[in-house]
C-alpha cells in the first residue's frame, strides 16, 4: 500500500456538552504545531448538552480546507448517532470507538478498534470521566498517525491555558490512550502525518474574532448587540479585547457596550450613535436582520452611518441555527421597504474579516449610510489559517462632517441633503455643534431636511441616493481575479466559498476544464465583474443557497447581452461546501449549457 | 443714524437669549390640540432653565406627538425616528454624546404599545433623558382608534366605549424603579412647566405622563381624557413651584410643615406645597397606591408622583472617558502599532 501522507479526513462523532471540543481542538492544534496544513469544522446542534456534534478535521498538504469527500477515520463516541456513524462509514474506514458505550460495531469491511475510554478515564478522575474520556481517542490517534509529543503538549497547554491540574490529567489520559493503542492495535494502514515547515507567523483564528478585532481598529464607539448564534462571539470578542486595545492609559473606556433588549433596539442604538457622530455597530444573524430592517431603511433614507454584521445561518425563519448558508444576500442588499440598495462587504478569509471590520466604519461615514458586513457560520465560527492582521496604516475616513463655523462657511449653499459636490454625498453637522441644526426624519424631506411630499423633491432625492451608491462601486473592495488564459469558463463566487474554490478548481482541471475565478467582495458590483463576464464564454455563479441570490444580483445589474452567459449553481444543505459536490454540479450545468 | 426703539425691551433668560431662540416652526396639529400646549411649555421651560438650545437633542417616535419637535426648539438637532423606537435611538446617541440634554417626546400609541419594550428598557438602564408622553388615549394620525392607555369605560366621540383595562405608564415606570415620575395635564401650564423644569434638572430618566386631550376624536364628555372631564376629575397631589439653582429661594408665607423642598441634581429645588400631608413622594408604594385608588375612583392625580436621585445613569455605567465619544481623537479610536504587535504576538504564541 502506498503511503498516504498528510491527506485524509477525520470525523469525530460526540454529543455536545461532553468536553469533546477540547479534545478536538487539541488534535487540530497539535497537527498545526507540526506545520501540517489542517482545518477543522464543527457541526454542532442548537443545544447546550446532549445532542450530536461532529467535528471534521481535514488534513491536506494541498491546503484544501473544505471537508473531504470521504472520511478516513471515524471516531464514534455518541450512542444516539452510533448506527448512523458506524453504518455510514465507507468500506475501509478506520473506526475508533468507546467500548464503554456498549453498542455493537459490526463492520467486517472496516478496521475497527474499541477502547474502554470511560472506564480508563474514571481511574484518573471519577468526576471528570465524561470529559477526559475524549482524550483517549486523541492518544490513539497520536499513536496511529504519529503526532509529535512536543506539539501535542503545546496544544494541551494552550487549550487549558496552562492550568496545571487540567493539563496533567488530560496529558495522562492521552498517554494512556496512546499506550493502549500501541499494545492493542495492529497498524498496517497507509495514513500518517509528517512534519512540515511551519510558516512563520501563522496561527489559527475564527472569522468572528477577526471581525471583532477589525471593529476595534476601526474605532468602534458603541457596540449594541442581542445574542444570536452564530454572531455572538463577535460581540464577545469585542468585549474581551476592548480593555487591552482601546482603554485610555487611565483605564477609561472609549467604546460603550450595550446588550440590547432585542434586535430592533440594537439597530436603533446604531442609528442613534451614527446620528450623534460616533461609530456604532451591531452584529446579528438573519433573524436579527429581519427585525432590524425598519431601522436599516431609516438609516438609508435619513443618511445615518452605521455598521451591521450578519453572520449567516440557515434560514428561512429560525431555520438551522447552527448550520451555514449564504442565504441572506438578497435580504441585506434590499433590506427594508421601498427602494433601497445597501452596501454589502463580503469577506472570504479571516484576514479580510479583520480588514473589512475596520473599513466598514470608513465606508459608513464616507457614504453616510448603513454598511452591512456579510459573513457566515462556516467562516465565522470555524478556525482558519491566518497569516496575520495587517495594521490599518491610513487615516480614518470620517466623511463630510462640518465641525466648525469656518468649515460651514466654506461650503457654498449648505443644506443637509444638498449635493453640493456632485458626488451624491451631502455634508452633515452633528448634534451639539450648534451648526445648522435640523430635525432628522424618516419622512420625505427636501435638501434642507424639511418635510416634503413634493413629487420632484422626492424623485430627486431617490435619484441622488442611487447616484451615491453607484459612485461607491469603484471605491469598495474590488473582486479578486485569478484568470486562465483560455477564458472559457469563469466562476463567480463570494465569501466562505473561498475555502473550497481551489479544490473545486483542481477537480475541474482534472476533467480538462480550466476555470478562471472571480471572487465578489462587495455590493454594489464593481465594474471589473462585468468585464470578467464579458471576457469569458461561460460564467458559473456559485453560491451556498437555494435560489442563486448572487446570480440574481448579476442578472439584475449586468447588461442584458451578458445575462445568457451566466449560469447559476446554487446548493445549500446546511453543511459547509464539499468540493466534489459543487464541482459535479458545475460540470453538469456546463453540459446543460452546451446542450 | 436713526435709532429705533422697541416699545418693550425683549426679555432675556439667564444666558441672555430671547424666548424666540427656543421656538420652532408653525404647528400642523388640529387647532386646540393639547400637544401644542405642551410644545409651548417645552419652549418656556427650556428658556427659563437657560439651557443653550444647541445642547438639547429632541427625540421622538411616530404619531401626532412625535411630529411636535418640528414646532419647538428650532435651534436644536432632533430626530423624528420610527414608531416606538425613540428610546433606542436616544440610547445610542447618549452613549456617543453623554453631555447633551435629551428631550424625548412620545405618545401613548408610541410608548404604551409598539414601543413599550423600549420604554421599559430605557428606564431599566436609567437613560439620562426627559421622556414626555403626550397621552390622549387615541391614535390621532390614523383617525382615532383607542390606544392602550385609555381607561376602561371611556368613550371617544364615535363608536363604542373601550372595554380593555388601561396601561398606566406612571405605574409601570415606578415599578421599574424610575427615579422621576410625574403626571400632569396639558391644560395645567404652571404645574407642567414646573415639573418639566424639574425633570430637566434631574439626572437619569425622568418620565412625565401628560394627559393631553385629543380635540378631534376624544374631547366629548364621555371621554375620560377630554378637557371637561379632566378639569372636573383632576386631583393635584400638591401645589408646585420650581426654584432655579441660580435664583435665591424666596421666603414664602406657607406655614412650616406644609411644604417640602425636593433638591434636584443640578441644585435647583422643586417646592411641593403639600395638600395631602400623608403622601410621600420618596415611597414608590405610596405612589402606586395613590394611582390605584385614582383609577378606581375614575380620577386623575397629577404632580410629582415619585422621586429618587441615587442611581447611576446608563452612560455612567460604562466607565467612559470624560470627553464625549463623538469628539475622540483618532489615537484613542485605534490601537497603536505597538499594541498591534503585542496583540499579534499573543496570537502567534
Amino acid at each position: 500500500m502506498d503511503a498516504i501522507v498528510n491527506d485524509f479526513t477525520l470525523n469525530i462523532a460526540t454529543a455536545n456538552g461532553t468536553g469533546s471540543q477540547s479534545a478536538n481542538l487539541i488534535l487540530l492544534h497539535s497537527m498545526f504545531e507540526m506545520g501540517v496544513p489542517v482545518s477543522g469544522k464543527n457541526l454542532f446542534p442548537s443545544n447546550i448538552s446532549g445532542l450530536p456534534t461532529w467535528y471534521i478535521i481535514r488534513v491536506s498538504d494541498a491546503g484544501y480546507q473544505a471537508p473531504g469527500d470521504r472520511t478516513h477515520f471515524q471516531i464514534v463516541m455518541n450512542k444516539d448517532t452510533w448506527f448512523k456513524d458506524v453504518n455510514g462509514a465507507e468500506p475501509g474506514t478506520i473506526i475508533i470507538y468507546n467500548e464503554d458505550v456498549k453498542m455493537p460495531v459490526e463492520r467486517d469491511d472496516c478496521l475497527v478498534f474499541g477502547m474502554p475510554m470511560t472506564k480508563m478515564a474514571r481511574a484518573i478522575s471519577p468526576k471528570m470521566a465524561k470529559m477526559i474520556a475524549n482524550m483517549y481517542y486523541v492518544g490513539a490517534l497520536q499513536h496511529l498517525l504519529g503526532i509529535d509529543q512536543d506539539a501535542l503538549e503545546r496544544a494541551v497547554n494552550r487549550q487549558f491555558k496552562g492550568k496545571t491540574s487540567a493539563v496533567e490529567s488530560n496529558l495522562k489520559a492521552i498517554e494512556e490512550g496512546r499506550l493502549y493503542a500501541e499494545e492493542n492495535i495492529e497498524w498496517n494502514q497507509p495514513y500518517s502525518l509528517e512534519e512540515r515547515e511551519k510558516k512563520e507567523g501563522q496561527f489559527l483564528v475564527d472569522g468572528n474574532e477577526a471581525i471583532a478585532l477589525g471593529s476595534i481598529y476601526g474605532g468602534i464607539n458603541m457596540l449594541s448587540w442581542y445574542p444570536i448564534t452564530p454572531s455572538s462571539s463577535i460581540a464577545e470578542g469585542i468585549i474581551q479585547w476592548l480593555p487591552e486595545l482601546r482603554n485610555t492609559e487611565e483605564g477609561d473606556a472609549t467604546c460603550a457596550v450595550v446588550q440590547a433588549e432585542d434586535e430592533l433596539a440594537a439597530a436603533g442604538m446604531v442609528v442613534g450613535a451614527g446620528w450623534a457622530g460616533g461609530r456604532g455597530m451591531t452584529c446579528t444573524s438573519g433573524p436579527g436582520i429581519s427585525l432590524m430592517s425598519e431601522f436599516v431603511g431609516l438609516a438609508y433614507f435619513a443618511e445615518i452611518p452605521g455598521v451591521i454584521w450578519d453572520v449567516n445561518r440557515v434560514g428561512p425563519s429560525t431555520g438551522l441555527p447552527t448550520r451555514t448558508q449564504q442565504g441572506d444576500l438578497n435580504l441585506l442588499r434590499e433590506a427594508s421597504h421601498g427602494d433601497t440598495d445597501h452596501i454589502v462587504l463580503i469577506p472570504g478569509t479571516v484576514e479580510e474579516c479583520f480588514e473589512f471590520g475596520w473599513r466598514a466604519f470608513d465606508y459608513a461615514e464616507r457614504f453616510q449610510t448603513l454598511i452591512f458586513g456579510f459573513s457566515d457560520l462556516d467562516l465565522g465560527m470555524n478556525n482558519w489559517l491566518c497569516s496575520g492582521f495587517e495594521y490599518p496604516d491610513e487615516p480614518m475616513d470620517r466623511g463630510k462632517v462640518i465641525r466648525t463655523k469656518e468649515q460651514m462657511d466654506a461650503v457654498e449653499n449648505y443644506g443637509r441633503y444638498r449635493d453640493v459636490d456632485g458626488d451624491g454625498i451631502p455634508y452633515r453637522t452633528l448634534p451639539g455643534s450648534g451648526l445648522d441644526p435640523i430635525l432628522y426624519r424618516g419622512t420625505g424631506h427636501d435638501e434642507d431636511g424639511v418635510y416634503s411630499e413634493d413629487p420632484i423633491v422626492y424623485r430627486e432625492l431617490m435619484k441622488r441616493l442611487k447616484r451615491k451608491s453607484d459612485n461607491a462601486r469603484e471605491i469598495l473592495p474590488a473582486p479578486i481575479l485569478k484568470e486562465e488564459k483560455e477564458q472559457e469558463v469563469g466562476i463567480i463566487y463570494m465569501g466562505s466559498m473561498e475555502n473550497t474554490i481551489q479544490e473545486i478548481d483542481d477537480i475541474m482541471e482534472e476533467t480538462g476544464i480550466k476555470v478562471s475565478q472571480c471572487r465578489v467582495r462587495a455590493l454594489p458590483l464593481h465594474s471589473e465583474i462585468e468585464a470578467f463576464v464579458e471576457r469569458h464564454e461561460k460564467v458559473i455563479v456559485l453560491e451556498i443557497n437555494r435560489d442563486g441570490q448572487l446570480y440574481g444580483v448579476l442578472r439584475k445589474e449586468l447588461p442584458i447581452h451578458l445575462v445568457p452567459k451566466i449560469i447559476s449553481v446554487a446548493y445549500s444543505d446546511g453543511l459547509p461546501p464539499r468540493a466534489r459536490f459543487y464541482a459535479e454540479r458545475i460540470l453538469r450545468s456546463l453540459e446543460g449549457a452546451v446542450e | 443714524m436713526s435709532e429705533k426703539k422697541s416699545p418693550r425691551p425683549v426679555k432675556l433668560n439667564v444666558i441672555e437669549l430671547p424666548k424666540t431662540d427656543y421656538t420652532g416652526g408653525p404647528s400642523s396639529l388640529c387647532p386646540g390640540c393639547g400637544h401644542d400646549q405642551i410644545s409651548n411649555v417645552i419652549i418656556q421651560a427650556c428658556w427659563e432653565n437657560g439651557i443653550e438650545p444647541h445642547r438639547i437633542a429632541k427625540m421622538s417616535g411616530i404619531g401626532c406627538s412625535s411630529k411636535t419637535p418640528a414646532y419647538f426648539l428650532g435651534q436644536s438637532h432632533g430626530f423624528n425616528t420610527v414608531h416606538g423606537r425613540m428610546p433606542s435611538v436616544t440610547t445610542g446617541a447618549n452613549m456617543i454624546n453623554k453631555d447633551l440634554v435629551y428631550l424625548g417626546v412620545s405618545g401613548d400609541g408610541d410608548s404604551a404599545s409598539i414601543g413599550i419594550g423600549q420604554f421599559i428598557h430605557a428606564i431599566r438602564r436609567n437613560l439620562n433623558m426627559v421622556y414626555i408622553i403626550e397621552n390622549n388615549g387615541v391614535y390621532g394620525l390614523t383617525k382615532g382608534q383607542y390606544s392602550a392607555t385609555v381607561e376602561k369605560g371611556s368613550r371617544k366621540r364615535k363608536g363604542t366605549a373601550n372595554e380593555q383595562p388601561p396601561i398606566d405608564m406612571c405605574k409601570l415606570a415606578i415599578n421599574l424603579g424610575c427615579g422621576f415620575v410625574a403626571r400632569s395635564f396639558s391644560g395645567a401650564k404652571k404645574q407642567l412647566t414646573a415639573l418639566l423644569k424639574a425633570a430637566l434638572s434631574h439626572k437619569g430618566m425622568a418620565v412625565i405622563d401628560v394627559i393631553s386631550p385629543c380635540v378631534t376624536f376624544a374631547n366629548n364628555d364621555e371621554s375620560y381624557r377630554s378637557y371637561g372631564y379632566v378639569k372636573d376629575h383632576e386631583e393635584e397631589l400638591h401645589g408646585i413651584d420650581y426654584i432655579h439653582h441660580f435664583e435665591p429661594i424666596a421666603e414664602v408665607d406657607i406655614p412650616e410643615g406644609q411644604f417640602e423642598d425636593v433638591k434636584l441634581f443640578d441644585g435647583s429645588t422643586l417646592r411641593l406645597e403639600t395638600i395631602d400631608q400623608t403622601y410621600d413622594h420618596k415611597d414608590p408604594t405610596a405612589a402606586l397606591a395613590a394611582l390605584h385608588h385614582a383609577e378606581i375612583e375614575k380620577k386623575h392625580i397629577t404632580g410629582l408622583l415619585h422621586h429618587n436621585t441615587d442611581m447611576p445613569t446608563a452612560a455612567e455605567d460604562q466607565g467612559l472617558v470624560d470627553i464625549p465619544l463623538c469628539d475622540l481623537s483618532e489615537d484613542l479610536m485605534r490601537p497603536s502599532k505597538e499594541r498591534h504587535s503585542q496583540m499579534m504576538a499573543k496570537f502567534r504564541m
